[in-house]
């Protein structure tokens, strides 16, 4: 296993020294990723996820439990794991603001031993992958945030590293900027077998990038699962958008409830736990004129709110 | 462990502040502002004290405000509240993610600041000190004063990411800001020789590690062959390293960074 986790547990202390609280950001989790794959660890704010990472980046201690990252503790040998991980803390940077993107890899590139001349070819290669080679001689602080995420990517792909780590990676970026960012992460998971854990609030992050989802609420593990097994179990419903050569009335079926129906379209949803989908089409297409008809899953949005609601043990 | 990082880290930071003009610039002119002030001051009281102030003429002191001026104005001046906000929010948090020590690398890219904003002020203050009161008083000292400055401006540098790493704990380090300014304007010599001081306070002074980050090199520039002070810088040097290493270790294991 690439990484594995026993009931990690942190527990922060805030307060004054009279009015001490303790706070559990994240509770007695455990989980194992295997190498290669694509990890989406979801949850609310709060959820701990952000606490997760930096511990299984060895940023934070935490208050009991083990892990063990590609055969380390993170905590206890940080400094030898930082050489093996990458991470991208959307809301941190790891740039020095008023060097370019180039000095700050000449930097890096010093701090992780490599070679000036390995380090200037990797350049060369992440700044065509990135398509940011333009970018790696303007200042960081003239470089707008689309811009800077791209170079804080080169600067934790530098190494090499085997894991990924992502906090947000996309936060703030616009619809394209996000899009080619999750297409780079799954190109570099499928061609180099990176592995990448990620944590969003985007569904579509999740949706594009992640194989698998964990979910975490209230600082523990409630849901492990495929994103698509998730989508299929997890919401028993289906929506059914048909359309008739002639209006006509709605069937009239237990577990299926009409959201919609003007002209000659029709919008039903279908609680496949009471009535199949195959006798609902078996019904819609044997006595309507149906001229046109798709099935399709609920948005994943859903599925997530759906288990983000599951309440506090 | 890999020797290069340190010069990188110092390389890089001092050339992009050797090209920043603006930022020299303004280095420059508010030395030759602060320096030219104090100087003047100096001299008039020699003037009016019979050529002399607790043992320097006019001459000496000149070059003693020169000195001590320059090792100050070439650091950040507000660089333990940086540190101390950078530990606060959680931004210390990505450079943990470096096979390097957080401190290392923070006083070497620091350091590399401070050096061309170093070397502007000295050289100025060559200038500056010549033209209005006299060639150094001597030149043997004036050596001894080239390597002290830096290791002025070195130890400065790591005291004040010791004394910043309180932020670990208190999470606000803008209190031990003024305080330790304060300290060093006044028991480091920044503002007035140690012998000017009542011989107690001079006793105390010369016993804590601001001494060794503007008394020391403005003593020696001020003609003192006293090469015994380099080692005072040294001791403190290796002691504030010490020191800041250790906050800083005990510090990342209890870092405190909550949310994204």
């Amino acid at each position: 296993m690439t990484i594995e986790v026993r009931s990690l547990t942190k527990v922060f202390e805030a307060g004054s020294r009279r009015n001490r609280r303790r706070i559990e950001a994240v509770h007695d989790i455990s989980l194992t990723v295997g190498a290669g794959e694509r990890v989406a660890y979801i949850g609310p704010n709060g959820a701990g996820k952000s606490t997760s990472i930096k511990m299984l980046t060895g940023v934070l201690h935490p208050t009991s439990g083990t892990a063990n990252v590609l055969g380390m503790v993170p905590w206890q040998q940080r400094r030898a794991l930082t050489r093996r991980i990458g991470a991208l803390f959307g809301q941190r940077s790891q740039l020095w603001f008023e060097l370019t993107p180039r000095e700050t890899f000449r930097m890096l590139g010093a701090i992780f031993d490599l070679e000036p001349a390995a380090e200037r070819e990797r350049v060369g290669v992440l700044g065509e992958l990135l398509d940011a080679a333009d970018l790696f001689d303007t200042p960081v602080r003239s470089l707008s945030l689309g811009q800077r995420m791209r170079c804080e990517l080169a600067a934790c792909l530098l190494h090499e590293p085997s894991i990924l780590f992502l906090d947000e990676p996309t936060i703030g970026l616009d619809l394209l900027a996000k899009q080619r960012f999750r297409e780079l992460l799954v190109r570099l998971n499928e061609e180099r077998g990176t592995t990448v854990f990620l944590t969003s609030h985007d569904v579509a992050d999740i949706e594009h990038v992640a194989q698998r989802a964990v979910v975490i609420n209230h600082g523990v593990v409630i849901y492990d699962a495929e994103v698509a097994a998730m989508r299929r179990t997890l919401l028993a419903t289906k929506s059914v958008e048909v359309t008739l050569a002639e209006p006509s009335p709605p069937p009239e079926m237990d577990g299926v409830i009409v959201t919609a129906n003007k002209d000659s379209s029709m919008s039903l949803v279908v609680d496949t736990t009471r009535c199949s989908i195959r006798d609902v089409l078996d019904h819609l297409l044997g006595r309507l004129s149906v001229t046109d008809i798709s099935v399709t899953d609920p948005p994943l949005e859903q599925v997530i709110a759906e288990i983000y609601t599951v309440p506090r043990s | 462990m890999n020797a290069r990082w340190p010069w990188v880290s110092v390389s890089s930071a001092a050339r992009r502040v050797a090209r920043d003009r603006g930022q020299l610039l303004f280095a420059a002119g508010f030395y030759v502002v602060v320096a030219s002030v104090l100087a003047a001051l100096w001299r008039a009281a020699t003037e009016v004290n019979g050529g002399t102030v607790a043992g320097y003429s006019g001459l000496q002191l000149t070059w003693y405000v020169v000195a001590a001026e320059a090792v100050t104005i070439a650091l950040n001046t507000r660089l333990i509240e940086v540190i101390g906000d950078d530990i606060a929010s959680g931004a210390v948090a990505a450079e943990l993610l470096r096979p390097a020590p957080v401190l290392g690398v923070r006083v070497c890219t620091e350091l590399g600041r401070c050096l061309p904003r170093l070397g502007v002020c000295v050289a100025i203050g060559a200038v500056l000190a010549t033209t209005t009161a006299g060639a150094p008083p001597d030149a043997t000292a004036l050596a001894l004063a080239a390597p002290a400055v830096v290791l002025a401006v070195f130890c400065n540098l790591i005291a004040q990411h010791a004394f910043a790493g309180i932020a670990f704990w208190l999470r606000d380090a803008r209190s031990m800001w003024f305080l330790y300014h304060k300290l060093v304007f006044v028991l480091g010599g920044m503002l007035l020789p140690l012998q000017v001081m009542p011989s107690w306070l001079h006793t105390v002074a010369a016993w804590l590690p601001f001494a060794a980050m503007a008394y020391v090199p403005a003593r020696l520039a001020s003609g003192h062959v006293e090469p015994q002070l380099l080692l005072v810088q040294l001791w403190w040097l290796g002691v504030m390293w010490w020191a800041a290493r250790a906050v800083f270790n005990a510090g990342e294991r209890r870092l405190q960074v909550v949310g994204g």
